[in-house]
């Protein structure tokens, strides 16, 4: 018996199909070319941009995370603004300013004529509102910290509705710098939230949109949960181009979420994206170059990065001190060692395919105005390295190829580093070859990055490799880093004193730098910091990444920043040359 | 039946406690928690206020006593990642998700068994085509799949490139730009399951095929057509739908890979992202609705499997 009947031209018809389907796919893969690679800036249409999370608020003053500070940007507008392409500090709601001659005192004037997005005055009365929002203890915003001077917080009065007067408790280095990071709120629609302490929940992400009112080129249009941003076009924004007209040129933004880094650049790839939230990954350097030479997307370089991937020794004396290789790790000469077994230009060859420049300090080139070339290097050198190991008691004397000390305490170290980031990865194995050849063993232990995070603040670990994120240009706006008793003082977080007699000096240092107004010696002192850490390496740098970003052919009037975001921080000035393709 | 129905939605309650529960505890256990998302530079302040703000400054079983007694007046607590209640955030990427699932469900069902009925009641190239076909499709990962019809996508334009709907979607053309956006990460979830469906039907078709009740109805004089699809498969299908329920209910508890990828508001990304945030409240809120889904996705295939074989039923 048989129940299985043959069909003799199934299987043509099945090879036909898959030919035919095969042809339609190679036919629509043609490579398309951009309507114009050479677009000229137009008034009106639309650009979307991916962002990888969505936004946690709409409130200014409580979400800091990346996507909320790009809302942020779009729909809200600051008294100045640091200029992400020059670094410079420019007029932005304050139309101009006078420094007291003792620098402890800014009369800021408001431009005439600025009203909120509904049409409301911005007045001094909103500046003031903001201050006293951003310090309010029911709010807890993170700004807050950002808004001190001398060790006390700023404090403003209002003599007219154009003028604000800011004190300071003692002359800063950073001037007028702290307000970059505070956008202005309006009064009107917030006092009644700060009275009655519910400020920090108003103008969450489930808020109607027209209830959102802001200084910025764009105003809220939509919220779609894990989808979408769209902003529309602020009509009554303040700012004119070069020639009167007004801004922003386009007449939407879209923001969409799309959190799968893939997925980002295949979409950006196929037009359904202008651009992404950050940099091209190493990874789709190629893939964008490779679109670039298709014509649909234009790849350009942002310059050296400002931050860099670093390794340093936890040397946290109360964790530490019952573990015996605290004994050679605090020694400057271990850390030192270390450096000078890694070859800066391989590890910019390796890690980052020769897109980096070797560097001997956290400020990298791409940080202009402080970057010093002239700071003690190690250049790669096994028999000085081996030396400076054998002159802190370490040598292999047992042969098995790691050096120990007398006592027989082995140079083995497990570093941790976040899990899924390729460069860590690259980084962390060179180092380890590298380490290797004077008999130091790096374990290398990639982990969650939240988990990382906690062993960081519990000082929970022998060595990490990671990218810690500079918040400021200015060093006297990452205090926090440099003073011993700093929360991003990584190596030795938050002391009590300085534990070390550097750590003392660079203390007084930066003290004194953050507090001269004379940018000229502002600079010297700061190189003298920069010569202290370098001496004693506390934290490892090798090499700075070469930043390149990749947007649509389509959009007009970029102008790239190593900061981010690095082209949207300009979208009031930026357009499109044609309709983008549907998503 | 009414005594089985009652028995497994007990458990559905029992399984949706202790998954939410667990889900609670070991985000608190684990190492880090929310306020590293707060990054390596945030002040002690901040860290703090967050903390004592989320009950992490309280005792483990204390925080969850708290929790529980709110969970059970529907009050899931707050998302830290996304400043909002964890109740309405939950409930909206259920229902995303479910819409994928169910798609994505039909898809598998149909495409699976039918193909399942051909390769198990035939022999020759086309079966051979699918049965390697769906070996392929099983040993492939989602996340690939998933970026592999993004890519087909990105390059041709034949669907949309991801996300759940256009920008511009207007009332009436809702649901046709909805069902527009579905067949990406439809494709990609149904592939696998499809192709499981398929290897179980089949093996279990050729195999009641070979049993004299077929051969008794073949020397009948029944047409072959008739001799599989009224004889053997009614038979054969219980396999199937032994594991049916599981894959409804994995389907819709959400895949994060599929999700991600794809761009769909969906309950795996949400619960993804929320472990990432160590948002312990909404861990726990995404791990009690997808309990809740795969009891629903486990009914189901307890329900199907009864009706398909009576000898669950009287067992029941």
């Amino acid at each position: 018996m048989s129940i299985r009947p043959r069909v003799p031209f199934a299987g043509v018809l099945v090879s036909l199909v898959i030919v035919a389907a095969g042809f339609l796919f190679w036919r629509s893969t043609t490579p398309r070319q951009a309507a114009s690679s050479q677009a000229a800036l137009s008034r009106g249409g639309q650009l979307t941009a991916g962002i990888r999370s969505d936004p946690k608020s709409f409130n200014s003053l409580v979400a800091t995370d990346e996507s909320s500070n790009i809302v942020s940007s779009l729909i809200q507008a600051r008294l100045v603004r640091i200029n992400r392409a020059t670094a410079e500090l420019e007029p932005w709601l304050a139309e101009k300013w006078e420094m007291a001659p003792d620098g402890r005192q800014f009369t800021l004037h408001l431009r005439p004529g600025v009203t909120w997005s509904d049409g409301t005055p911005l007045t001094s009365a909103d500046v003031l509102f903001t201050l006293r929002a951003a310090r309010d203890a029911s709010v807890q915003s993170s700004l807050a910290d950002g808004l001190v001077a001398g060790g006390q917080s700023i404090s403003a009065s209002a003599p007219d509705e154009r003028t604000v007067v800011l004190s300071f408790a003692g002359p800063s280095g950073l001037g007028l710098r702290v307000l970059d990071a505070l956008p202005i709120l309006p009064r009107h629609k917030l006092e009644a939230s700060l009275a009655n302490g519910t400020l920090r929940t108003t103008w969450r992400t489930t808020t109607a949109p027209g209830d959102i009112v802001g200084a910025g080129p764009f105003v809220l249009s939509s919220y779609q949960p894990g989808q979408r941003v769209v902003l529309a076009r602020n009509p009554r924004y303040w700012r004119k181009a070069a020639d009167g007209s007004a801004l922003p040129y386009l007449d939407r933004v879209v923001l969409e979420v799309v959190p799968e880094q893939n997925a980002g650049m295949l979409r950006l790839q196929a037009g359904s994206l202008d651009m992404l939230q950050n940099e091209v990954r190493p990874e789709d350097y190629v893939a964008a170059r490779k679109a670039e030479q298709q014509g649909s997307l234009k790849v350009i370089e942002l310059g050296v990065g400002t931050d860099a991937d670093a390794f340093w020794f936890c040397l946290k004396p109360e964790v530490k001190t019952k573990d015996p290789k605290f004994a050679f790790v605090q020694r400057r000469e271990f850390r030192q060692a270390l450096s000078q077994v890694v070859d800066r230009e391989e590890f910019a060859r390796t890690v980052y395919f020769d897109e980096a420049v070797p560097i001997w300090g956290p400020i990298t080139p791409g940080n202009r105005a402080w970057f010093t070339p002239n700071l003690p290097r190690y250049p790669p050198d096994l028999a000085k390295a081996k030396a400076l190991l054998s002159g802190i008691g370490l040598e292999d004397r047992n042969g098995d190829g790691v050096v120990e000390t007398a006592a027989g305490t082995e140079a083995r170290f497990t570093v941790i580093t976040q899990r899924g980031i390729s460069s860590y990865e690259r980084g962390t194995t060179l180092l380890k070859e590298r380490a290797a050849l004077i008999g130091v063993v790096l374990d290398i232990a990639p982990l969650e990055g939240g988990a990382m995070i906690d062993r960081l603040q519990t000082s929970n670990y022998d060595a990490i490799y990671m990218r810690p994120l500079l918040s400021d240009l200015d060093p006297a706006g990452n205090m926090d880093f440099w003073l011993s008793s700093g929360q991003s003082h990584f190596w030795n977080l938050a002391q009590k004193a300085p534990a070390t007699e550097w750590e003392r000096q660079i203390d007084m240092l930066m003290t004194q730098q953050a507090s001269t107004i004379d940018l000229a010696r502002r600079h010297e002192i700061f190189n003298s910091v920069q010569k202290i850490f370098a001496e004693n390496l506390p934290v490892l740098y090798f090499a700075a990444p070469r930043l390149f970003y990749a947007h649509s052919t389509r959009v007009v009037g970029v102008v790239p920043s190593v900061l981010r975001p690095p082209v949207l921080w300009n979208a009031d000035s930026l357009g499109v040359s044609a309709p983008p393709r549907a998503n | 039946m009414s005594r089985f129905l009652a028995r497994r939605l007990s458990f559905c309650a029992v399984l949706i406690v202790v998954a939410a529960s667990s889900a609670l505890l070991l985000t608190r256990l684990a190492p880090g928690d929310l306020t590293t998302g707060l990054g390596p530079l945030a002040s002690a302040r901040d860290v703090s206020d967050a903390r004592a703000r989320f009950g992490l400054d309280r005792p483990v079983v204390v925080q969850w006593a708290a929790w529980a007694a709110s969970a059970v007046r529907l009050d899931f607590g707050e998302s830290f990642r996304y400043q909002q209640p964890v109740g309405p955030l939950v409930l909206a990427a259920a229902g995303n998700t479910a819409i994928l699932a169910l798609a994505a469900l039909a898809v598998a069902t149909i495409a699976g068994i039918g193909l399942g009925i051909l390769t198990g009641s035939r022999r020759g190239a086309i079966p051979a085509l699918i049965r390697a076909l769906s070996l392929a499709a099983l040993s492939l990962p989602p996340l690939l799949t998933s970026l592999a019809m993004l890519f087909v996508a990105a390059r041709t334009g034949w669907f949309p490139v991801g996300g759940m709907s256009s920008i511009d979607a207007s009332l009436p053309g809702r649901w046709s730009d909805l069902a527009a956006h579905l067949p990406l990460p439809v494709l990609a979830l149904a592939l696998p399951v499809a192709a499981t469906f398929e290897r179980l039907q089949s093996a279990a078709l050729g195999e009641q095929i070979h049993q004299p009740f077929v051969a008794a109805a073949a020397a009948r004089g029944v047409p072959p057509v008739s001799l599989v699809l009224r004889h053997a498969w009614p038979v054969s299908v219980k396999s199937v739908a032994a594991i049916y329920g599981l894959a409804a209910g994995s389907l819709l508890s959400g895949s994060f890979a599929v999700e991600s990828v794809t761009g769909w508001p969906g309950l795996g990304r949400l619960m993804y992202e929320a472990l990432q945030a160590r948002d312990i409240y909404l861990v726990a809120g995404c791990a009690a609705v997808g309990a809740a889904l795969v009891s629903l996705g486990m009914l189901l295939g307890d329900v199907l499997l009864a009706l398909s074989d009576p000898r669950v039923r009287d067992v029941a």
